[in-house]
């Protein structure tokens, strides 16, 4: 069915995707605030983005973070954001919650060209054939392990959630302590009780 | 077959001189580029792949070296772009001249890469500066008084005696009065006559590929002064997702054979990644029947101009054509050939595909018809046209699928996809035929009817913590606000360090929970394959 001038030039389709592949990084959990340019702007220090691609939810659920496909220049700076992230905890949009980034994969990709030489064959199976109950029963099991996945990440996000607040409690907190320490030095308490005490404050 | 034309009219006009190292260089005083005349120091748009909103500069110099056409373009700056060191008021539709030496003075860019005219007037109280009438002024797209010189980034309304190694006279307001058409006045000819060139009447579009498609709706691409209007009248420059104007998606192009389909420029990808105002400019265009002659087409827009200027107001000018055009042709080529060959019997009546409408709306509305389906259990390589054909080949329907995945919480051994069939018959047999038995590589698919509900993104972040009750003054109001856009690695002095590092320590136990799960599934599933070809021996 194909001549072999389509196979050449999809193949060569497929090679490049692969290349542009290479040079993309995936970020994970990022704010659904973050736009494209906050994505250059963060990423500038390390490389240079020539495009982003922010990953449409249509399958979870679940209030899930944004994600996105970045292509960088060349494979050596995907190389270099990912280590960059991984090692540190890197922030984009200045909260405490870092990106997860990784190298991108040829199925994360909505749009990409067919693999050359992908098994695609098919077979119908009725009810009487052999197979028929073992296909079943595989089908079932395909579920289960559909409906386990869902219950892991909703599992995941409520861990997300714990921990968010406790953050912000523990932040809450600090800032109070903060906020109490500046009233008492703003309003000259904090002279009084020195006196008080004999403790001298420029310590 | 005749692919898209992709040839867009172009020709040199007066000869300048020739230069070069090797006077291999020919330079030109003018040129014309979609039956729009350049001629040289006259402002241009240019667009840059990736950019919504357009550049603004003066052409400098015009040259062809090696068959290759460049311009040099003195850039003009919007106020936002030196935001930083502007003081004092900004008049309307200013901008900033570049003078200085150093980046961002000017740059050669193909030739290609000019997007239309525009008009600037210089109102500079210079003795140099021929002062324009109120009227000139008041038509022109933008204004500029003042120069922004790149190496010291400083604003002065002094003009100096020379920029980027010309003198600035030149670079002032032309001897004779601009002849600058009203947008409105577009009934004129659609012809840009070659000598008037200075008035920028509406040139057709890049992406008029080729006359024919153009579509009669195409409200926002043809009158590209209009668009123009448009962009000066609406300060506040929303950059718009890429796709949004690329006038070529809005050609509902019923009649005219696929050859330069529109099909092809179908930009899929913005699709997905912003598509709510495309969304609507999609709606308004369907109605619109085809007429194939673009000259009456025109005429007929311009009385609809208005209404959808409205309708579109803050559009940008469409982007460069040719660049993106071949990014959406790169998208477009792997769902379009593989069908196209296949499906040439029943290409005519395959109409739906020839609306350019986002891959979303595609499903919402497939949904309501009942025409969506979804598959799950596939191979996660497969790309949507090895779905769609094998779709074709199993069922004998023709559909449009995607593989659609989360790569952070998708199992990885179940590929999952949506189509959209023809009809609600065709979703229903299909979906009966898939459920009772088809196996794809050894994996039964499974399908079900309809979208799936999932909750709109909401716009906090679990993790996004933020300091309450603390009196914060106008300042740091602004400042907490660029803080969204402020990203850094974290040092360890900090206290977001500690939170952070928290959050790091989770990810990577949710990560290993992940991957033991599937490692589970994984392994499930082999045991299972390996008994069903167990029965299958020994069934034989």
């Amino acid at each position: 069915m194909e001549t072999s001038k389509e196979k050449a030039s999809k193949d060569k389709e497929y090679a490049d995707f692969e290349e542009k592949v290479k040079r993309t990084i995936y970020i994970d959990h990022l704010s659904p605030q973050v736009t494209t340019p906050v994505i250059k702007a963060a990423l500038a220090q390390c490389a240079n983005v020539t495009n982003v691609e922010f990953i449409v939810n249509y399958t979870i659920p679940y209030d899930i973070p944004s994600a996105a496909l970045v292509e960088l220049d060349d494979e050596m700076q995907a190389k270099a954001a990912v280590e960059l992230m991984t090692d540190f905890p890197f922030i984009i949009g200045g909260m405490p919650r870092p990106v997860h980034a990784t190298h991108a994969k040829a199925e994360m990709f909505r749009d990409r060209p067919p693999c050359p030489g992908l098994r695609k064959d098919f077979r119908w199976i009725k009810q009487g054939d052999g197979e028929y109950e073992v296909m079943r029963k595989l089908k079932n099991l395909a579920k289960r392990h559909e409906s386990e996945n869902m219950a892991l990440i909703k599992n995941l996000l409520d861990e997300e959630k714990e921990l968010a607040k406790q953050q912000q409690e523990a932040l809450n907190g600090n800032g109070k302590k903060y906020e109490m320490l500046e009233d008492v030095v703003s309003d000259g308490t904090i002279r009084k009780l020195a006196h008080h005490y004999g403790v001298r404050l420029d310590d | 077959m005749d692919g898209s034309n992709e040839q867009i009219q172009f020709s040199w006009g007066k000869l300048r001189g020739k230069g070069g190292v090797k006077m291999d260089t020919q330079f030109y005083e003018s040129f014309t580029l979609d039956n729009v005349k350049y001629s040289l120091y006259d402002c241009v748009y240019l667009f840059k792949h990736g950019d919504p909103e357009p550049y603004i500069g003066k052409i400098l110099k015009i040259w062809e070296q090696n068959r290759s056409k460049k311009v040099k373009i003195l850039w003009f700056f919007l106020p936002k772009e030196i935001q930083k060191y502007l003081r004092g008021s900004v008049v309307e539709n200013e901008i900033f001249l570049a003078s200085g030496d150093g980046i961002g003075l000017a740059d050669i860019n193909p030739l290609e890469a000019v997007a239309g005219k525009c008009t600037v007037i210089c109102i500079s109280k210079d003795e140099r500066n021929r002062q324009p009438s109120p009227q000139e002024q008041a038509m022109a797209d933008y204004i500029f008084y003042r120069v922004f010189d790149v190496k010291n980034c400083t604003l002065s309304d002094q003009l100096p005696d020379k920029i980027a190694g010309l003198e600035v006279k030149v670079l002032l307001n032309p001897k004779d009065e601009l002849v600058i058409s009203s947008p409105n006045a577009v009934n004129v000819p659609l012809n840009p006559n070659a000598d008037d060139g200075l008035a920028a009447t509406a040139p057709p579009p890049h992406s008029a590929v080729k006359e024919e498609n153009e579509s009669p709706d195409a409200a926002v691409p043809l009158s590209h002064p209009a668009a123009k209007e448009v962009a000066a009248k609406l300060p506040a420059r929303v950059p718009l997702s890429q796709s949004v104007v690329s006038k070529e998606e809005q050609k509902p192009v019923a009649v005219i054979p696929i050859s330069e389909s529109v099909i092809k420029k179908e930009d899929k990808k913005s699709a997905a990644a912003i598509s709510l105002s495309q969304s609507a400019i999609k709606e308004e265009e369907k109605p619109v029947a085809s007429t194939p002659h673009p000259r009456s087409a025109v005429v007929e827009n311009n009385a609809k101009y208005t209404q959808s200027q409205n309708a579109h107001g803050g559009e940008r000018p469409p982007k460069k054509l040719k660049l993106s055009q071949e990014a959406t042709v790169k998208n477009m080529i792997p769902a379009v050939t593989e069908t196209r060959p296949l499906e040439l019997p029943s290409r005519q009546a395959d109409r739906s595909k020839w609306f350019k409408i986002s891959w979303d709306d595609k499903l919402r509305r497939a949904d309501e018809q009942g025409t969506l389906v979804y598959i799950q259990n596939l191979d996660i390589h497969f790309a949507a046209a090895d779905i769609e054909e094998l779709i074709r080949e199993a069922l004998q329907l023709s559909c449009t699928a995607k593989p659609i995945n989360h790569p952070t919480y998708d199992d990885p051994n179940n590929g999952k996809a949506y189509a959209i069939f023809r009809t609600k018959n065709d979703a229903d047999s299909a979906i009966s035929k898939i459920n009772s038995g088809l196996v794809v590589g050894g994996r039964p698919l499974y399908c079900s009817k309809g979208l799936l509900k999932v909750p709109k993104s909401s716009g906090t972040f679990v993790g996004h913590l933020s300091l309450h009750n603390i009196k914060i003054g106008q300042k740091q109001r602004e400042e907490q606000k660029k803080a969204v856009s402020t990203s850094h690695c974290s040092q360890p002095n900090t206290i977001e360090y500690d939170l952070a590092l928290d959050w790091m320590l989770l990810r990577a136990k949710q990560e290993k929970k992940f991957e033991i799960l599937h490692k589970h599934h994984k392994d499930g599933r082999k045991g299972f394959a390996s008994i069903g070809s167990k029965t299958a021996k020994a069934g034989n």
